[in-house]
């Protein structure tokens, strides 16, 4: 039941303060207004979110300056009819409303004699302003990165595009966090019906609390099991500013410098941002580099023992010598030495991401270098393993989304077990059972393998940015995801004259 | 939304049928061709491309007559009991289909793949996933072999540019010596192989564009048979009549004897296994799925999955069956060619007849009306 605000002060302040009773960090001041300090105002605000203690710059304090010269009579009427019409600020004719509010990190503001309580938005609560991204890092392009305020980051993606058909659709989620989740989208480009699927998606849960957009994005997904995820995440508001362009819809989350993009393919995952800023040749060399990264992060301690411990006339014979005089010595079978290796690395891998910067690099150094040195010499491993290790690491960390190339890491050991008891069967068995599973994935309706598949919805243009990213004239049309008869991103003017 | 409409492209159908009937009839067909007719093998090739442009033309001429689906027009067409049993028809065909290339696959994994595994362990293994490959519909098993086309293509055209270089051109000949029998029988054999066409008459509800369906299977079939004939050049060119009619697989001993440029792989015969296992795997999950369908539609059942593990269920046993019976392989060849084959031009004919029969009375009826 939901308490009204009254015209008597005393009373809203009486609910409002049992509602924040052993709320110390909320300040609240009853402060003497009109021009003989007749009257009584009240504000009430999150300590560190105001401006200044004696409100001279805020919001706040100009609107306290403004209603000390006015005559006490007059007060309510100036209110209503100069504050609440202020795009910023918002009257709520309830207490809990209002505490909503409030709790967004704006300022309460309650008067004697108005029903109301206005917020007052000034400087919020504390973040970190715009950094550059410790992920996505780009050779060409802006280093600006999302931060942890919903509002910085949108205001990044508008500072992008700046057009009036981008559209923030707001709504909150988490029961007790009442987090603030914004859906930035270009209305004109979006495909009919992604907009209802994500936001039916969005009411289809509740839950205490989303801290980060991962929470998000794992209670909307449909397929739960799959390791492959079907949200792309970007830490880049360049990213999402282009995604936004392709038709797609970015879902971003108060307190998480990571945004949500849907819906998202393997292509998807796999382009950058300067894939697009760079000339097309060296651009189409990393994205064909990045796809069989991606397909070699999965399977290529797989193949070696399928290799090595079953179909060994593959390899000329020098080195097939070679590998076994490495070998020679290792008291493990090769499947077991492969995934001791590998475990080694996924451990180095976790301690790097825990530890402090400078330390982290550290422990890369002590790890791949001392470890991997000793354990050679030591007769664990054999030089070869090592380098098939370290090869299908660099593979992983070439996928430039991490929570994508994640799925690689989980495959590959599933690789390995596959690999090492059925050899090249098993290798064709386990990449079966991937391409079907791949094949079946969608993310909001769109099948996750395309444009590879499909690719005639969009008259085979889509594959122009695919494993090659042909010259920037060719990409005329924008992909499939976005609404029919709004696909053409570029027209070159100098054809037309032509003709 | 695109996905999960049931329908798929013309190019994925294009796609699927390559698959479809590529596998077996490259595998199997050269070591037919050449002890039966020798040279004359290229001559089988294109009747049997003949035979099979008249089974596409029956398919044709019957798909622009279905209204719903394949087992209705039946019913509409020939009644209820005459329906029933082309249904039990077609079941039988794609199941014993499923079968034999579960056991064809299997063995091909045995003998170049896994030569110490056991045959139940992989022919399960290869049940399981046809099973997860049919399991989601039409659209998922399009999808896997509209992406894997070229990656198989395209090494399997490198590898046969590679081997002209051994072609003796000299093994072509003589040419037209092997009588009209075995060249009709070898005919057949084509003919046999590019009957899984047939699963072009149940895909209308589940292709965008049907009215180009037919023309996507000549298509297919063209691209299919050319590949064969380029198959069969090579492999006759390389090994000779003889040797090629002895060879269990030649097309893939023939992999393992190219030489790369380079000189780094001794021998590709396992890598380019890849090639037949993904392209009979095709086909087995053609078989799958086409089963299923017919089943559920036999049995009026509404959902997909008992169907499915029974069909995948008698896929297993029969391969099973052909593994331990050796005999059992003899009695497939002869309901291939003796019962299968006709059959599936006499309900496509018989259907034609009785359509034709009645708008011809119906033409009369309102004619003396």
């Amino acid at each position: 039941m939901s308490i009204q605000i009254t015209s008597d002060l005393q009373e809203n302040i009486r609910n409002f303060e049992e509602l924040f009773s052993d709320c110390e960090d909320i300040k609240k001041r009853k402060i003497k207004v009109g021009e003989s300090l007749g009257q009584e105002c009240y504000i009430a605000y999150i300590e560190v979110t105001l401006s200044s203690v004696d409100f001279k710059d805020s919001a706040v304090g100009k609107l306290l300056g403004k209603l000390r010269t006015l005559p006490e009579q007059e007060l309510t009427a100036y209110v209503k009819e100069n504050i609440e019409d202020i795009s910023d600020s918002q009257p709520f004719p309830t207490i809990e409303e209002a505490a909503e509010g409030m709790l967004t990190g704006d300022v309460l503001f309650f008067l004697n004699g108005y029903n109301k309580a206005l917020k007052i938005p000034d400087k919020g609560y504390p973040g970190r302003g715009v950094y550059e991204t410790e992920s996505e890092k780009v050779i060409r392009g802006s280093n600006e990165g999302f931060s942890e305020s919903i509002k910085l980051n949108t205001a990044l993606i508008r500072k992008r595009l700046r057009s009036p058909h981008v559209k923030v659709k707001e709504s909150f989620a988490g029961r007790r966090t009442n987090t603030n989740v914004d859906l930035v989208y270009l209305k004109d480009l979006i495909y009919p019906g992604m907009l209802e699927e994500i936001e039916k998606r969005l009411s289809e849960f509740e839950i205490d609390g989303t801290l980060d957009s991962g929470i998000i994005e794992q209670l909307t997904e449909r397929k739960k099991y799959s390791p492959f995820p079907q949200f792309q995440t970007t830490q880049r508001p360049d990213r999402a500013a282009m995604a936004i362009l392709e038709g797609r819809i970015v879902l971003l989350s108060d307190n998480s410098p990571v945004a949500l993009i849907l819906p998202a393919t393997y292509n998807t995952f796999i382009q950058t941002s300067d894939d697009y800023y760079s000339r097309w040749e060296i651009a189409s060399f990393t994205r064909a580099l990045r796809y069989l990264a991606s397909f070699l992060a999965m399977v290529f301690p797989g193949l070696y023992l399928a290799i090595t411990n079953f179909h060994t006339q593959i390899l000329p014979t020098d080195l097939l010598l070679s590998l076994a005089a490495a070998r020679q010595g290792v008291p493990f079978p090769a499947m077991v030495e492969v995934i001791l290796m590998e475990i080694a690395f996924e451990l180095l891998r976790e301690a790097g991401v825990r530890l402090p910067g400078a330390n982290g690099n550290t422990i890369g150094i002590v790890g791949g270098l001392i470890i991997g040195q000793a354990a050679v010499d030591a007769n664990i491993v054999s030089p070869i393993v090592v380098i098939v290790v370290a090869l299908t690491a660099l593979c992983s960390f070439a996928v430039p989304n991490e929570e994508f190339a994640t799925a690689f890491r989980i495959l590959k050991f599933m690789f390995i077990f596959l690999c090492g008891s059925l050899g090249f069967f098993g290798f064709l068995a386990g990449l079966l059972a991937v391409l079907i599973h791949l094949s079946h994935l969608e993310s909001f309706g769109i099948p996750y393998l395309a444009p590879f598949v499909g690719a005639d919805l969009n008259g085979y243009q889509d594959e122009r940015d695919t494993f090659l990213r042909l010259p920037l004239e060719y990409l005329k049309k924008r992909p499939v995801y976005t609404r029919e008869g709004a696909r053409t991103r570029l027209r070159l003017y100098k054809e037309k004259e032509k003709k | 939304m695109f996905a999960d409409n049931w329908k798929i492209s013309l190019r994925q159908i294009r796609r699927l049928f390559i698959m479809d009937i590529f596998g077996m009839s490259s595998l199997i067909l050269p070591g037919i061709l050449s002890s039966m007719s020798g040279a004359d093998g290229i001559f089988c090739l294109l009747l049997g491309m003949a035979g099979g442009i008249l089974l596409l033309w029956l398919i044709g001429a019957n798909v622009k007559h279905i209204k719903k689906d394949y087992y209705n027009y039946m019913k509409e067409t020939a009644g209820q009991f005459l329906a029933d049993i082309f249904m039990v028809f077609y079941f039988l065909y794609f199941v014993t289909l499923c079968g034999y290339v579960l056991y064809q696959i299997t063995t091909l994994s045995l003998t170049w793949l896994l030569p110490d595994g056991s045959y139940l362990g992989v022919s399960l293994l290869l049940v399981l996933l046809g099973v997860y490959g049919s399991a989601r519909g039409i659209e998922g098993r399009a999808r896997v072999y509209e992406i894997i086309f070229w990656f198989l293509g395209i090494p399997l055209v490198i590898m046969l540019l590679l081997a002209m270089s051994d072609v003796n051109t000299a093994y072509y000949t003589p040419l037209v010596s092997s009588g009209l029998t075995p060249l009709l029988q070898g005919s057949a054999a084509v003919l046999i192989f590019l009957l899984p066409l047939t699963a072009l008459l149940f895909l209308k509800p589940y292709c965008k564009k049907p009215e180009k369906m037919v023309s996507c299977g000549k298509t297919a079939m063209t691209a299919v048979i050319l590949l064969n004939l380029a198959i069969y050049l090579v492999l006759l060119g390389v090994f000779g009549k003889n040797t090629m009619g002895v060879l269990n697989r030649p097309v893939i001993t023939l992999m393992g004897m190219v030489n790369l440029p380079g000189g780094f792989f001794t021998r590709q015969d396992v890598l380019m296994t890849a090639v037949w296992f993904f392209a009979l795997f095709a086909l087995l999950n053609t078989g799958i799925f086409q089963g299923t369908l017919v089943l559920k539609e036999l049995c009026q059942t509404p959902g997909n999955r008992i169907v499915l593990w029974v069909v995948a269920a008698s896929a297993f046993a029969i391969g099973k069956a052909f593994f331990d019976h050796s005999f059992l392989m003899e009695a497939f060849e002869i309901y291939q060619t003796w019962v299968a084959l006709p059959g599936m031009f006499l309900i496509l004919l018989f259907l034609l007849f009785l359509r034709g029969a009645r708008a011809g009375r119906t033409e009369r009826k309102g004619g003396n009306g």
